[in-house]
């Protein structure tokens, strides 16, 4: 297992990627000071969306409901009207609900990695088969490896092979496999995760291989 | 209709009750929380509980709250209202029951009509499956049933995604403009498609799982 979460200084990583494995790439640094903090920001104004903005216009479409309820059946065109901003109010949450998955994805929030890297899963150009483990991880290492994983499968063509995403714990690690992924994706998802001091491992076929990422979780 | 609330933002706790009484159903109780509305309703009966998905007892205090609801009280139907539709919810409520159950999205049940007739098709014992949701599962199945659903004709897509809605075969009939022999005969050769067994087009619930089911798996889960 050539993932270690931040290597000691002056004590040199084991560097022995084994038989038919690609460069091991290390992380830059260690753990950026203030990742963990980015991560419960964004949460925090995903939840804000959620309980502020959303809920008001929810309201509003309830109300507009009333308001609806008593115009006299001889003016259809104002009843008409009146629906119609109610399915502007709709496609406005459905804006707002893209946003707030960008920020912070409220199902992985409540339900963690698992539920939420099968969504991704399902709009995947090519099939996805998403293997995790019901554990929790804290806000940062989810965010990091939830974008890390969607930003992979987002890239991929229909083109491209089926694609098996695995997650187990390892220790003090949190591990995730890609396979049949192309190395080139790799960058992406280094820079996900690095912030954590999480680092990726490449092996196999350069144009359909595997892409491991190994970032602490204790 | 008898109705009880719980909702934990009183804004929209406030505008839903407008829109229920301007509905003409009887509010039995409003709470901010489940555990308020489970106390409420062990002497208080009602035909459906609102319950909103994401309140206090944290994280998802609708989904417990619905499963003490159920086990109090096997006929008391519920409706969940969450600003998501997500699958993983729809499975999630699925495994509370499969009788007059139903989830939706909060702006989606705001008018007198919608409301009402979510409510009673629930009371009634159907399934209530938000239409933006069932059309998404229908559009979006699992990466390796895109084939099949590809191969389906336009006409049976209107009929899968009602399928999907929890819609009945007098609802699907009643949607479309036809005879509910047509709605038989679409529902048959779908089930052919999809390799699923015909036999569950006698019973609404079953048929509605097999349909979501299928939408919804991998190959490494069945």
């Amino acid at each position: 297992m050539a993932v270690d979460p931040a290597p000691a200084a002056g004590s040199p990583p084991p560097e022995s990627p084994g038989p038919g494995r690609g460069p091991v790439l290390r992380p830059w640094s260690a753990p950026v000071p203030g990742a963990e903090e980015r991560w419960l920001d964004r949460l925090r104004v995903q939840r804000e969306l959620h309980d502020g903005a959303a809920l008001r216009i929810s309201a509003v479409a309830a109300r507009l409901g009333v308001v609806r309820h008593g115009v006299p059946a001889d003016q259809p065109e104002l009843r008409r009207g009146i629906e119609d901003v109610q399915e502007e109010l709709h496609t406005a949450l459905q804006e707002l609900r893209s946003v707030a998955r960008q920020i912070y994805p409220p199902l992985l929030e409540l339900a963690g990695l698992g539920a939420a890297l099968q969504e991704v899963a399902g709009c995947a150009a090519v099939p996805v088969v998403v293997v995790a483990p019901p554990d929790r991880f804290s806000t940062a290492v989810e965010g990091a490896v939830y974008f890390a994983v969607a930003g992979c499968l987002r890239a991929l063509s229909p083109g491209d092979g089926e694609v098996r995403v695995t997650l187990r714990r390892d220790g003090e690690l949190l591990v995730v496999v890609l396979d049949g992924v192309p190395h080139r994706l790799t960058p992406g998802v280094l820079e996900e995760v690095r912030g954590l001091g999480g680092q990726v491992t490449t092996r196999g076929e350069a144009a359909s291989g595997t892409i491991e990422v190994g970032i602490p979780c204790a | 209709m008898r109705v009880a609330l719980a909702e934990d933002g009183s804004l929209f706790r406030e505008g839903l009750l407008m829109l229920l009484s301007a509905a003409g159903h009887e509010v039995v109780g409003s709470t901010a929380d489940g555990d308020s509305l489970v106390a409420l309703l062990a002497d208080q009966p009602a035909d459906v509980a609102i319950l909103d998905i994401r309140m206090p007892p944290e994280p998802d205090g609708g989904l417990v709250t619905a499963e003490k609801l159920r086990a109090a009280h096997p006929d008391l139907g519920l409706l969940f209202l969450s600003h998501y539709a997500e699958s993983h919810y729809l499975m999630r409520i699925l495994q509370i029951g499969t009788e007059s159950i139903g989830y939706r999205l909060k702006e989606k049940v705001g008018s007198v009509d919608v409301l009402t007739d979510t409510l009673t098709r629930i009371r009634d014992g159907e399934i209530v499956i938000e239409p933006v949701l069932a059309k998404r599962l229908v559009e979006r199945p699992r990466g390796e049933r895109r084939g099949v659903i590809d191969s389906l004709s336009p006409r049976e897509l209107d009929v899968l995604r009602l399928m999907a809605e929890g819609r009945s075969n007098t609802g699907i009939a009643g949607e479309l403009f036809v005879t509910g022999k047509a709605v038989e005969k679409h529902i048959a050769n779908i089930f052919d498609k999809l390799g699923l067994h015909a036999d569950d087009s006698a019973e609404q619930h079953r048929r509605v799982l097999a349909v979501l089911t299928y939408l919804r798996s991998q190959r490494d889960d069945g």
